[in-house]
């Protein structure tokens, strides 16, 4: 098996799309291949990641459209990868696996989602589908609602307080304010969102415990990255990034089938199996982006990950160790919250930013001390397939 | 349309499940007998939803986790004005929502 390099990186804005979405597509793979500088090298397979294409915008298998626009045909080999909220990390698991078997050289991974295409309601339900069909989904349980249930459980078990999940909020949009690319680069304070006189207008109740401000937007946007063998890394212009391991595993469905609903296996043992094939640990890692789709999220994943002890999250988030600039910098893109959450593509737009990191070209938003390993998590449904990688600058 | 809300024993193990498996997650039996849903239980979790999907009407809708003293978990429509964690819950079969003007009736649990 060959070792595998992050080459090229390129996304759109995100936020209300201004092109259909395959010009979006476009557009960040043509990034993504300007920043690589392939030349007349051809590009030998692409993988799209997407969850809401059929439903959403009335298109269905997505790579042969992003192929035929990019004028890729015939020779390219190429597939749609829809593993819901995981369909990003998961797609570049899929270019890895085709570049480390010796299958392919050059790969593109593409994620794309448009989900302002269709209304708030719309997108609540097509998100929804994740839920289990018989056990869930009949009671108009949606993502925000185990999210909410969950959120209960772990405030009473934990010591998890409305404030903790508020400063998530805070520190993620005041990251986002700085990135050019982010959804909402709108900063926000306690008193606006919590203690405030007009805080349940601005905040209002989504599920409760969670109000607006604790659950990422409905955003349109799309990433790629241009993957290569290690051994090749020299033709291209940029310092590689290498993807050092990538862990991923499966939960049970409904959230009520887990022993112990307050606990992530599946993110646990993504991360394990990434670390271990990284042969790091998570005190190497020294910037992550972790899935806040909600803010409880960011804490217990930061948890699960081994960062830090299980109930201890909220207080590093409160020493102010995942800020930029902190111990461990956490979702210093913004995260899902401020960065946005075009679902399918997530999990790319997460690996797009650790390699700006990495390579320093972060700008605002960079994390000091020039970060050599970075880590991240892309979960899908409400954690039953999670997919973790690890990335570390150079080869 | 009524949703499955039967649990399923398992008639190797006797193992209760729900939702259903093909395979039963004590003893990997395959053959299974429905056991009605029903009786009282614990409230694990809850929470009133405000962001609805499609097809909805009112305001917020309260949802919740309980552990049945059966021995399974089920989610529900809670109808308690002021649900606590912990409380004692009864079960019900009522209607849970509409889909496409259709009537779902499942899981419905009241304070005891």
């Amino acid at each position: 098996m060959r070792d595998v390099a992050i080459v090229g990186v390129g996304s759109t804005q995100f936020g209300r799309a201004q092109w259909s979405l395959l010009k979006m597509m476009c557009e960040a793979s043509n990034d993504a291949i300007v920043d690589a500088g392939i030349g007349e090298r051809k590009i030998d397979a692409v993988y799209v990641a997407n969850m809401g294409a059929s439903r959403n915008n009335r298109m269905a298998g997505l790579s042969s459209g992003l192929v035929d626009r990019m004028n890729l045909y015939p020779h390219t080999v190429s597939e749609t990868i829809e593993n819901g909220p995981a369909s990003g990390a998961s797609a570049i698991k899929h270019g890895v696996h085709s570049v480390a078997s010796g299958y392919c050289d050059l790969v593109l991974v593409c994620g794309g989602e448009r989900m302002q295409e269709v209304n708030n309601f719309e997108a609540t339900e097509f998100v929804s589908y994740l839920s289990h069909r018989y056990a869930e989904y009949p009671y108009g349980v949606t993502l925000p609602s185990l999210a909410g249930m969950f959120t209960r459980l772990y405030m009473e078990r934990y010591g998890v307080e409305a404030r903790h999940l508020a400063m998530v909020a805070i520190k993620n949009h005041l990251n986002g304010a700085k990135n050019k690319k982010a959804h909402l680069r709108i900063p926000i304070t306690m008193e606006g969102i919590l203690t405030g006189p007009d805080a349940l207008n601005n905040n209002p109740w989504i599920a409760e415990p969670l109000r607006f401000f604790d659950c990422c937007p409905v955003s349109d946007g799309s990433s790629a990255v241009l993957l290569a063998p290690a051994e090749m890394v020299k033709e291209f212009k940029k310092t590689p990034v290498l993807i050092a391991g990538m862990g991923q595993a499966t939960d049970s469905q409904a959230v009520q089938d887990r022993p112990d609903p307050t606990e992530l296996t599946a993110v646990r043992m993504a991360a394990e199996r990434a670390f271990a094939m990284a042969k790091l640990t998570p005190k190497d890692i020294d910037v992550a982006e972790l899935h806040d789709a909600f803010t409880i999220l960011e804490i217990v994943e930061s948890e699960e990950c081994g960062f830090f002890k299980k109930g201890e999250g909220h207080k590093a988030l409160e020493r102010g160790e995942t800020q930029i600039g902190g111990k461990l910098p956490i979702n210093p893109s913004g995260g899902l919250k401020s960065r946005g959450h075009p679902v399918g593509n997530t999990g790319v737009s997460q690996i797009v930013e650790l390699v700006l990191q990495l390579r320093g070209e972060a700008g605002d938003y960079q994390v000091p001390k020039q970060p050599k390993h970075g880590f991240a998590v892309n979960f899908g449904g409400f954690g039953n397939n999670v997919v973790a990688t690890v990335l570390k600058r150079g080869v | 349309m009524a949703m499955n809300v039967e649990v399923a024993k398992c008639t190797k193990c006797g193992k209760l499940s729900y939702p259903t498996h093909f395979y039963c997650p004590s003893c990997h039996g395959t053959k299974f007998e429905p056991v009605p849903v029903g009786g009282e239980g614990r409230l694990l979790t809850w929470t009133r939803v405000y962001a609805l999907p499609l097809d909805y009407a009112q305001l917020y809708v309260t949802l919740g986790i309980v552990e049945l003293d059966m021995g399974v978990r089920a989610t529900g429509r809670l109808e308690i004005a002021e649900p606590k964690t912990g409380a004692r819950v009864r079960t019900h079969i009522g209607k849970v929502r509409e889909i496409n003007g259709k009537d779902i009736t499942g899981l419905v649990f009241t304070a005891v």
